[in-house]
């Protein structure tokens, strides 16, 4: 966010930053879940935590998984795209048990989460969102996998990185 | 038609006759024909912002200043309407989730602001793309204000 030096920051134009391209997209749909799912969860278990502590709590460990997925997203350095494909990775496998749990065990659901319903509440987009991030982040790794290629001699082959 | 029971500038200085509230102006139905009226607005002029943003982005364009005027309209029309649910609550008015009101009064007019530097950093279609989103989510953030206090009719 801060950040005062007018030049262009070098991080933006490298090719392997995944925050570019349709990845200022992916950070700025991530950040709005990151936000949402937090502050939900936050004021859900600040008010009334007893009403569904286990739709609650897995909000906020949602809204954990938004904010790093976000902030690895912006970041785009090598070990951030790593943590990236990880939390994305978690996310994906969240969206899909806890959806499949709420559909099994509305009981346990009084109150809905982000990842119930396969993400319904929220127009499927917490299903679809991860699946973009991961494909974002092999492009990314492959294109910087590449670039180094290149850069050394010889052929572009596609190497996956992380 | 000269109006003999209010001075017309007590109506309505501006706008045309019969354009306003009904004559029965007491404070009550004013505020409410307004919060029914900026909530509207705010939906249709946040579809339409994506839908602009969107066309930029499928035609290949890059951030522009309509974009930014656009995102610039929906921006005051959103701090109208936190002023008036401001004032809704100073009246005395509660609704039952007012923690989650109080957030989304703090978060909703921030929406336009981080979209249009997050997507004014963009140098390619995908800046407009950042653009459409803030305009779905003003939209969509209208409709959960209004399940979350239904004094704010859509």
């Amino acid at each position: 966010m801060s950040e005062p030096i007018p030049s262009p920051e070098p991080a933006a134009s490298q090719p392997d930053s995944t925050r570019t391209g349709p990845g200022r997209l992916l950070v700025a749909v991530y950040g709005l879940f990151a936000l949402s799912a937090s502050a939900r969860a936050g004021v859900q278990i600040a008010t009334k935590f007893s009403h569904a502590p286990v739709a609650y709590l897995l909000s906020a460990f949602a809204g954990a998984v938004y904010i790093l997925a976000t902030v690895t997203l912006a970041n785009g350095s090598p070990a951030a795209r790593r943590i990236a494909v990880l939390s994305c990775s978690v996310e994906f496998a969240g969206v899909l048990a806890v959806g499949t749990w709420s559909v099994a065990d509305p009981a346990t659901f009084p109150d809905a989460t982000v990842w119930s319903g396969y993400g319904s509440g929220y127009g499927f987009v917490p299903l679809v969102l991860p699946v973009f991030g991961l494909l974002w982040l092999r492009h990314c790794a492959r294109r910087a996998a590449a670039q180094r290629t290149s850069m050394s001699q010889t052929r572009p082959e596609c190497a996956e990185a992380g | 038609m000269n109006q003999d029971s209010y001075p017309p500038a007590l109506i309505c200085p501006s706008c045309p006759p019969a354009a306003g509230p009904a004559p029965v102006t007491t404070k009550g139905s004013n505020i409410s024909f307004v919060s029914g009226a900026v909530p509207t607005t705010i939906i249709v002029a946040g579809l339409a912002l994506a839908g602009y943003a969107l066309l930029m982005t499928a035609l290949n364009r890059r951030m522009g200043l309509v974009l930014l005027a656009g995102l610039g309209v929906l921006e005051i029309l959103l701090l109208v309407l936190v002023g008036m649910i401001v004032a809704r609550l100073i009246g005395g008015g509660r609704p039952a989730g007012l923690p989650t009101l109080i957030g989304y009064l703090i978060a909703t007019p921030l929406v336009p602001v981080i979209a249009g530097f997050w997507g004014a950093l963009e140098r390619s279609r995908w800046g407009p793309a950042v653009i459409a989103v803030a305009g779905l989510v003003a939209a969509v953030l209208i409709v959960r204000l209004h399940e979350i206090w239904p004094v704010i009719s859509v």
